[in-house]
């Protein structure tokens, strides 16, 4: 089942409320997806507390095997 | 629900965790990685130029999985500790190396041409060993 970038998108928006958030299929084969965040929540988290909270969010969609890679890129807004 | 870690293998892991100051969780080993995003960690911790223990996650996936989601609510290798805290996978390592986070964490110099390079492909690992 191919990944629904929208969904994942609106998952992490969901989430992160007042986050950018932007979801690329690098390879267009699903196989390497790339998140790229920008959220308020990061401030003060270290980057693996803030790649967590990324995770978290499409945790789902890891769980139920729709996506098994996600590259996740995460920055406070500045 | 998840399996439960075996807590000798977890309690194996923590020391290992508590005695090196830098330990990377990879898959395959420095000299011969199995996965491009593990050879990816390694040669960043090459070019900071720091000593480093190195444990080959591979001949126990599943069970270290369970270990590291218990200690540190992480699954996928590479895993990089730092003075016994996760630092990060390969996109987190190769971010604070390139802005300097990573050698400051080390305490080490930050090398002058610290660059990841652009063309490296998501996952060109050498071929499996047939064993």
């Amino acid at each position: 089942m191919a990944a629904d970038l929208a969904e994942l998108t609106g998952m992490i928006e969901a989430a992160l409320p007042g986050a950018a958030v932007e979801v690329i299929d690098e390879t267009g084969t699903g196989d390497h997806l790339r998140a790229t965040v920008s959220a308020p929540q990061f401030e003060g988290l270290s980057r693996i507390d803030q790649h967590r909270l990324v995770k978290a969010a499409v945790k789902e969609r890891f769980n139920d095997g729709t996506i098994h890679a996600l590259s996740v890129k995460t920055s406070v807004p500045g | 629900m998840p399996h439960m870690a075996d807590p000798e293998l977890k309690s194996k892991i923590e020391e290992l965790i508590a005695a090196n100051p830098v330990l990377l969780f990879m898959k395959g080993t420095p000299d011969m990685p199995r996965c491009g995003f593990s050879m990816r960690v390694v040669q960043v911790l090459d070019q900071v130029d720091v000593d480093y223990g190195a444990i080959d996650v591979l001949p126990a996936l599943q069970p270290l999985r369970e270990v590291t989601a218990e200690i540190s609510d992480w699954q996928t290798f590479p895993q990089l500790y730092v003075n016994g805290e996760l630092l990060g996978g390969c996109d987190i390592v190769e971010e604070m190396f390139e802005s300097g986070e990573l050698a400051e964490a080390l305490g080490v110099e930050q090398p002058e041409t610290a660059s990841v390079p652009e063309t490296a492909p998501p996952a060109q690992s050498p071929p499996l060993q047939i064993e």
